[in-house]
């Protein structure tokens, strides 16, 4: 398969690959190992915008590259529930084949369940949360 | 590709480069002003210098792997030599029976043409390997039936290299008195000896570009001998027609320069076999060695009952296309997975072995030959590490002792 230099870049740079902890770190993950993708991200925030942000991913080139720049693009943005850029602009950048269309909702999953950690423990003045464990 | 850097070359098991001495004479055959004749032209020196040209190579391919010449079927490869074998028996017997036998971990072009045969009204038996590939030759007997006209077993398997018993799997064929025995051995010419007569084999595939050969050139041996058994010769119907060529069993203007290169690949093979086995073993040896130190990787097939040219591992923890991609580069290799589209299926040998789907897909296959070195062994194993390491990290597995 051939992937597109952007992806190649984020794919090998492996930018922002680990875990965060401490307080104002909040956790998302979503997909599974045997199914083939599996994708976790941390956000810290901080007066409520994003930062640090970390990813791990057992998948695809693809799922590796977009996942490493959505953490990239957070970092000094509010944490809100969506993607720095919707799933099809995401598909349109990373030159995702459309049968790989599913790899980028379990990432848009893991990014909204970390923000979606993010926001309800801010609203109730939680200071760290992790929503999943690994499959 | 890099230009400046090629990756190391370790899919020998898919096809091999051309030996230099097998591309000169090929090359000398082509441009030479009196050997272009058609070698069916019977009525001038040039259809008689090239016919002399496909008989000298037939008799060269025949005594690589223990045949009469006269056993020899020219093809265009082995794909041709299996199709010609499976269709030609079963059109041929098809009164005396109905029913094939052959193993779920052979190469496409045994097993698509058996599923054909399936569409057109066949019945087939696809035996079931062990955990390590190998079929027992009891399974063969057990699943023969008095309409059983063809049992079709790979001699070296082109994934995971395990070595079938044939002899074995030959004499309960000649008992059973009616199922032809053919076998693919498209990977076995050059990597563990052939003795077509010895084994009782009625028909084998060849290929001349696992060989150091060239692309477009193989043969089917169509057992000549009769037994014991009074069941007499295999014969086969033919599938094309046209000039009569090959005996009547495969038409078409033979490739001259292309059959001379098979036969000086195949005599180069015999010549060269077992020391260059032996250094392959040694290659492989260290190969697996370096990787197994990474922890977390399997071997597929056996150990023991398997040719050293191909070695078939499993890295746990890391994605297969992810493996592919991040080392496709570095070292030109085969995945466990067929990607016949933007998603990959996993290898249904090592699926059929009982391996797990992830584990199939994040599989390699290293074919090594006559052109592999240490120094190439020692980069794939580097660049091995580095990636699988630098993967395992990215999903964040705990290192693995």
């Amino acid at each position: 398969m051939n992937y597109n230099e952007l992806t190649r870049r984020y794919f090998e740079s492996g930018a922002n690959v680990g875990e965060l902890t401490g307080p104002g770190v909040f956790r998302g993950a979503a997909g599974s190992l045997e199914g083939g993708t599996w994708v976790q991200f941390d956000l810290q925030i901080n007066a409520g915008a994003v930062s640090a942000a970390r990813f791990l991913a057992f998948g695809c080139p693809h799922t590796i590259a977009v996942s490493s720049w959505l953490t990239e693009q957070a970092v000094g943005h509010p944490a809100k529930p969506q993607l720095a850029e919707g799933v099809q602009g995401l598909r349109a950048r990373f030159a995702v084949p459309v049968e790989k269309m599913g790899r980028l909702l379990i990432i848009e999953d893991a990014w909204l369940a970390a923000a979606a950690a993010a926001a309800a423990a801010l609203e109730y003045g939680e200071s760290t949360h992790i929503s999943h464990e690994r499959k | 590709m890099n230009a400046v850097r090629k990756p190391v070359y370790l899919d020998h098991a898919a096809t091999t480069p051309v030996d230099a001495r097998v591309a000169a004479r090929m090359a000398e055959v082509l441009r030479s002003e009196t050997e272009y004749g058609n070698p069916a032209s019977t009525s001038h020196d040039y259809g008689d210098v090239a016919a002399a040209l496909v008989e000298s190579a037939r008799t060269q391919v025949a005594a690589a792997v223990g045949a009469n010449a006269a056993e020899v079927i020219w093809t265009s490869g082995a794909t041709e030599a299996n199709n010609l074998a499976i269709f030609g028996v079963s059109r041929y017997y098809r009164d005396r029976g109905r029913h094939l036998i052959t193993v779920r971990t052979e190469h496409k072009a045994v097993l698509d043409p058996c599923r054909e045969l399936e569409r057109r009204g066949w019945e087939v038996s696809y035996l079931v390997p062990d955990k390590e590939g190998l079929i027992d030759p009891t399974q063969v007997a057990a699943a023969l039936r008095p309409d059983t006209v063809l049992v079709s077993l790979m001699h070296v398997n082109n994934e995971i290299g395990v070595v079938q018993d044939i002899a074995a799997v030959a004499a309960i064929c000649a008992h059973h008195g009616g199922a032809w025995l053919h076998v693919d051995a498209a990977q076995s010419v050059g990597k563990c000896p052939i003795d077509f007569a010895g084994l009782g084999v009625d028909l084998m595939s060849l290929s001349a570009h696992k060989v150091y050969g060239p692309k477009g050139a193989g043969a089917l041996l169509v057992a000549r001998r009769g037994d014991s058994g009074g069941r007499g010769r295999v014969h086969l119907a033919a599938l094309q027609f046209g000039g009569g060529q090959e005996r009547s069993m495969r038409a078409g203007t033979l490739a001259t320069h292309q059959i001379v290169g098979m036969g000086l690949a195949f005599e180069l093979a015999s010549t060269l076999s077992s020391m260059e086995t032996a250094r392959v073993a040694q290659l492989q040896q260290r190969l697996w060695r370096g990787l197994a130190a990474l922890g977390g990787v399997l071997r597929n097939g056996s150990a023991t009952r398997s040719v050293p040219h191909v070695l078939n591992v499993s890295f746990e923890g890391v994605e297969g296309e992810s493996l592919l991609a991040a080392i496709r580069t570095s070292i030109a290799v085969s995945t466990g997975s067929a990607c016949t589209s933007a998603l990959a299926e996993p290898s249904y040998v090592l699926r059929a072995l009982g391996r797990s789907e992830r584990l199939s897909e994040s599989s390699l296959r290293f074919g090594l030959g006559r052109t592999t070195t240490e120094g190439d062994i020692d980069t794939a194993v580097a660049v091995l590490t580095r990636e699988v390491r630098r993967l395992r990290q990215v999903a964040g597995a705990a290192p693995v002792a």
